[in-house]
């Protein structure tokens, strides 16, 4: 019984994804017939969070502004890699002049790949890469450097020393490891007094992260900072905060990535301050490698889309609040 | 809908046939609640010794407000369960809700008490609807709510506009889950537990009890005695809906926003829960306190886990081996019981 | 005012494919006992459905105190005084006696029960029936014979002016089919008017004061008391002459070898110290009152439940029986009471069931499963057993109770069981159909088969047993030639509770 409900729930969410494919499809018909455009297909890790609405919006400006048509889908949830994988079949077999792609699986992709190379589709990346040497470029946010960032506003907050816990929001995709590596890497690099005593996966459900982050609170008296992955896993832990009634500050918090509730967390003074990406410069930035790849040109291997460190302080500045989103 | 004879007619295969049960489903219920409630104090025990942060008012008081949630929808669903049917809609559908609540409150900017009612009548519409399907059309309760999962899924993204909808300008409205009426504990808490009370007073004391009984009991016997039973299981998914409907708040209220994407996933925590309280997925015998004590259980292991820090991988492992060991005990209850 | 409380005239109904009812009339007198006899197929559940309010009738008029109704509902049909008590045990095993008499009906105040009241109704209701029984107790705990006794309260709870009772006494001992007889007496003194359906003829002189016949679904005749003669009624009903066949004698058998020997069986609960031998050929009859343990020797030889310090042998070898498997793997078939619920799958098709039991001769060694092969074997089991079936791959819930109990037999005979243990192989069975089954179970045994039969209809133990064993209170309390036994005297064995034993 329990199994069927898993299954059926599994197969519900990958039909939802999939209606939610051919919706993005028929925009593409319209798309093709119109010749004179060229037509980009981007298939994105997902859709819901914030990040990815900020990405989609940055490609479609760039795109109105290339003058090229482009869509734009995602799996319901970053776990189904599954379904991801058949979104890109379905782009390769719409035939667009090019694919942008942000891998779940760096492995699961490297036959689709191939299956784009046969096509002769150019194919660039965004976000996370696939372990192909097809691919033209990807333009993503060091994820390494940023957890490392991280950890040098948790450090320089917290005084070089105490105990701090992760609230992660994935073990398995390449920005959940590379944003917690990052900060690992650096803290037990640069700095030895200061211990990370837990680190516990959230999926980026806020529910499950605040009451994840209200368990290592209690079972670390001594905590002196915690620090959330993504805005899920940072938005559970201000909430968990909230709900302790702790006085801001007395819990170092940090972020990553932006959206309302992390913005006013930090007008507030709950939250510390948080890593911010550049979503709506990595749309761009895909839209353009693709566009340049359909006219002939190479792009950048590796375009750095950047990451900011924000806080109160800084919030307000024009290059900081160009890239936050709400 | 066809009429099951007194004995247990899912034994397959002639010459096998099981003695007719002995002990009577009121001791057992009574056995199946102290062995869960043996199983919570057994845990609360355990971890306490186990770290010395884990029995602590605070994380206490953060354990119940964690099952505040999940509970909620388990008191709702332990009606549909012990008819023998079951809801796969009460995890998106609960988050359905708390997207109508903030529409109505947010962007439509009705009053606290309207916009919090609008959102548990949306539940209620989502149970009815099941209901009317189930009861009517004769949808099987698998297909008919395992559909409104993916309707309620799809509207939540729809109507947010894939967006949260944050409630920081409704004044009063976090306080719905995370205020104190009574001091030191949650008003989630409280609301989990009045309902609790108002689920008992419906399931053993009044006639939408009985019939709930009765239909998963044998639907075919009752609906020959005159009771109406299409009208009883749609009466039966809209409560189950409206639970849905004050878990969509609560969850709004405690994490001071609508998140379209939540939702999947809570329907089967909520199932487990009712399971590991002793009510039979194959109907006609279940109770609330076991569903209490059922979604207790889940959120003490998983939060005393979380304070002994084992990796989030050996906790889902533990809790699936909880969730055997719980139906594979009531399993052999029954079948001492039974010899 | 006339003393006619119930007229049904003209009434026809039909399903797709089948016209179930046509043209049916009959009457019902204040205080009388009506039967209605026919045939399973005959139409008579469908014409008290009809009254009943579960059907609806294609044509025809009900006339209730001289009044035309229309019955559209099940509601309806209690509020005009109709009641059925059903064949099928229609209780919801998870509630209690008082709650299962007075579903629908319960007594409230506001939105709440109000418990108390309704116990104290249901034991006044109870008491007044003379029915022993404890309102509170969960109807699950119950025997087949307490849960019908229940069934009886409820329908009459509802202060029915017309009682339908469709085969009431199947599952009931003697006594208690007299305490059900003293029950109709006391219903006819107070102008209830009883539509009594059976199967049992020796029951209908006893109480009823006319008998109206249907045979494929139309009105046959009616006769009174006075013309009521057993023969007549099966000639109406079967609509051909039944034969009345010898009884057989254990002489038959005397000097073929023993097939079966249970020696010093006991359980936990209730057996104690069984032994006895079944021969090559054999039917051995098991007598005895409800609860006296003859289902339990079944259960026990098969390995079902528990026993303890038992030996069976099998052909002169001693055999260890742990479970069913085990029984089936030496040969040993065992057909429960309950067919319904423990010997078909009623909704899958006759083949399936058929083949249920012995599917593994159709496997090949990589599991493939040779369909025509075996679609042939059940074909000629359907051939053979007559099982009347529009084919084999109708759905087995759709055959009559005889042909169901056909099938079961086919799925044993087609795992090639030697011994066969039947449990009331006629219940719920008509009398056509009972005839077959009995030519049946006479064909096995002169084909080699041995045959445990445990019946509590006394006329047919001793028409069919070569020898008898009658069981009381856990015990074999004797074994009887057939020569030597009457019913009187197996009566007289059912009845011995104490220790005594006179083989």
């Amino acid at each position: 019984m329990k199994k069927n409900i898993v299954f059926l729930a599994a197969a519900a969410a990958i039909s939802l994804a999939l209606a939610g494919c051919s919706a993005g499809g028929s925009d593409a018909g319209d798309a093709a017939a119109d010749t004179d455009k060229p037509y980009i297909a981007l298939v994105s890790k997902g859709f819901q969070h914030q990040f990815w609405q900020a990405v989609k919006s940055g490609a479609e400006s760039k795109a109105a502004e290339l003058g090229v048509t482009v869509t734009f889908d995602g799996p319901a949830s970053e776990t189904e890699v599954d379904s991801q994988l058949q979104m890109l079949q379905a782009a390769i077999d719409k035939k667009p002049d090019a694919i942008g792609y942000a891998a779940l699986d760096p492995e699961a992709c490297v036959s689709l790949m191939d299956a784009a190379k046969t096509a002769s589709i150019p194919v660039v990346q965004f976000d996370a890469g696939c372990n192909s040497d097809y691919p033209l470029s990807i333009a993503k946010t060091d994820s390494l450097g940023a957890g490392a960032l991280a950890a040098d506003h948790m450090a320089e907050l917290i005084g070089g020393k105490g105990e701090v816990a992760i609230v992660g929001h994935s073990q398995i995709n390449s920005t959940g490891v590379e944003r917690r590596d990052g900060f690992v890497e650096q803290m037990e690099a640069e700095y030895p007094d200061i211990t990370i005593v837990d680190i516990q996966y959230g999926d980026g459900d806020h529910l499950k992260s605040a009451d994840i982050a209200k368990a290592m609170i209690a079972a670390h008296p001594d905590l002196k900072g915690l620090y959330g992955t993504n805005e899920g896993s940072a938005i559970g832990i201000v909430n968990a905060v909230g709900e302790l009634g702790l006085d801001a500050g007395e819990l170092t918090v940090i972020g990553f990535d932006s959206g309302q509730a992390q913005i006013d967390a930090i007008t507030n003074g709950l939250m510390a301050g948080a890593i911010t990406q550049n979503p709506i410069g990595i749309g761009e930035a895909t839209v353009q490698a693709a566009f340049d790849a359909i006219n002939g040109e190479t792009p950048e291997k590796v375009i750095d889309t950047g990451y900011f460190w924000f806080d109160k302080t800084n919030m307000e500045d024009a290059e900081i609040a160009a890239v936050l989103y709400k | 809908m066809n009429a099951t004879p007194v004995t247990d007619q899912t034994r397959v295969g002639g010459g096998t046939p099981e003695p007719r049960r002995s002990a009577t489903s009121f001791l057992r219920a009574q056995i199946q609640q102290s062995l869960a409630f043996a199983t919570l104090v057994v845990l609360l025990v355990f971890f306490s010794f186990a770290s010395s942060n884990f029995f602590t008012w605070s994380n206490i008081s953060g354990i119940l407000l964690s099952t505040a949630v999940i509970g909620i929808l388990a008191l709702g669903t332990t009606f549909v369960i012990i008819t023998g049917g079951i809801d796969l809609s009460i995890g998106t559908g609960m988050t359905l809700a708390a997207v109508m609540t903030g529409i109505f409150l947010v962007n439509l900017e009705l009053p606290l008490m309207v916009g919090v009612i609008g959102g548990i009548l949306t539940g209620g519409l989502m149970g009815f609807i099941n209901g009317f399907n189930i009861a009517i059309l004769r949808l099987p309760p698998f297909i008919a709510t395992l559909a409104m999962m993916l309707i309620a899924q799809g509207l939540a993204l729809v109507i947010s506009g894939v967006r949260p909808i944050y409630f920081s300008s409704v004044v009063g409205f976090k306080d719905i889950a995370l205020g104190f009426v009574i001091p030191g504990l949650p008003n989630a808490v409280l609301i989990l537990f009045v309902l609790a009370i108002l689920a008992y007073v419906l399931l053993s004391k009044t006639l939408l009890g009985r019939y709930t009984f009765a239909i998963g009991s044998n639907e075919e016997a009752t609906r020959l005695s005159g009771v109406d039973t299409r009208k009883w299981k749609i009466v039966i998914y809209t409560v189950a809906g409206l639970f849905t409907g004050v878990a969509g708040v609560v969850i709004g209220a405690r994490l001071d926003s609508a998140q379209p994407q939540l939702g999947t996933g809570y329907e089967l925590q909520a199932i487990a829960a009712v399971i590991i309280g002793g009510t039979s997925l194959l109907g006609g015998r279940g109770s609330i306190l076991g569903t209490l004590i059922g979604a207790l259980i889940m959120s003490v292991l998983i939060n005393g886990l979380r304070i002994m820090s084992i990796q989030t991988e050996w906790q889902n492992v533990v809790i699936g081996v909880v969730i055997l060991i719980a139906v594979f005990t009531d399993a052999l209850r029954q079948r001492r019981a039974a010899s | 005012m006339s003393n006619q409380l119930l007229r049904v005239t003209g009434i026809s109904k039909s399903f797709p494919g089948v016209q179930a009812l046509k043209d049916v009339q009959f009457e019902l007198d204040r205080g009388e006992v009506l039967a209605l006899v026919g045939e399973n197929g005959a139409g008579k559940s469908s014409l008290m459905k009809i009254l009943s309010g579960i059907y609806i009738k294609d044509e025809g008029s009900i006339f209730l105190d001289g009044v035309e109704v229309d019955i559209d509902s099940p509601k309806t049909a209690q509020a005009l005084g109709i009641s059925i008590i059903h064949q099928e045990m229609n209780l919801m095993a998870h509630l209690t006696i008082a709650q299962n008499i007075f579903i629908g009906r319960e007594p409230r105040e506001g939105l709440f029960l109000r418990e108390r009241a309704l116990n104290r109704k249901a034991d006044e209701l109870l008491k007044r029936l003379g029915i022993n029984l404890d309102p509170k107790a969960l109807v699950e705990t119950l025997t087949v014979a307490k849960q019908q006794m229940v069934e009886i309260a409820k329908a009459l709870s509802f202060d029915a002016k017309v009682l339908i009772m469709d085969e009431p006494t199947s599952a009931l001992t003697d006594v208690e089919t007299e305490t059900l007889f003293t029950l109709i007496e006391g219903l006819k003194r107070t102008g209830t008017g009883v539509i009594y359906i059976s199967h049992r003829m020796d029951e209908l002189r006893r109480i009823t004061d006319r008998v109206t016949v249907l045979r494929d679904g139309e009105y046959i005749g009616t006769l009174q008391k006075e013309q009521l003669d057993i023969p007549t009624i099966i000639e109406m009903m079967v609509g051909r002459h039944i034969e009345e066949s010898a009884r057989p004698t254990a002489r038959d058998r005397a000097n073929n070898e023993v097939v079966l020997k249970v020696e010093g069986l006991n359980t936990r609960q209730l057996l104690k110290d069984i032994s006895f031998e079944l021969k090559r050929g054999e039917i051995l009859g098991f007598a005895g009152m409800m609860g006296a343990g003859r289902t339990e020797v079944a259960r026990a030889i098969i390995g079902a439940d528990l026993s303890e310090g038992g030996r069976v042998h099998i052909n002169g070898k001693p055999v260890k029986i742990k479970r069913p498997s085990d029984a089936v793997a030496h040969g040993i078939g065992y057909l429960s009471e309950d067919r319904k619920a423990y010997g078909l799958l009623l909704e899958q098709d006759v083949n399936t069931n058929v083949l249920l039991a012995s599917l593994r001769d159709y496997t090949d060694a990589l599991g493939f499963v040779h369909t025509m092969k075996g679609k042939q074997k059940s074909r000629e089991y359907v051939a053979s057993l007559r099982i009347k079936t529009p084919s084999i791959s109708a759905t087995t819930k759709n055959l009559s109770g005889g042909n169901q109990q056909k099938v079961v037999i086919a799925k044993w005979l087609a795992r090639d069981c030697d011994i066969l243990i039947f449990d009331e192989p006629t219940r719920g069975i008509d009398v056509g159909a009972k005839e077959e089954i009995y030519k049946l179970l006479n064909d096995l045994v002169a084909a080699g088969k041995s045959i445990i039969m445990i019946s509590s209809e006394l006329p047919e133990v001793l028409r069919l047993s070569h020898r008898i064993v009658v069981m009381a209170n856990g015990r074999i309390t004797g074994i009887l030639d057939n020569e030597d036994a009457n019913q009187a005297k197996i009566m007289d064995y059912a009845t011995r509770m104490g220790d005594e034993k006179d083989l």
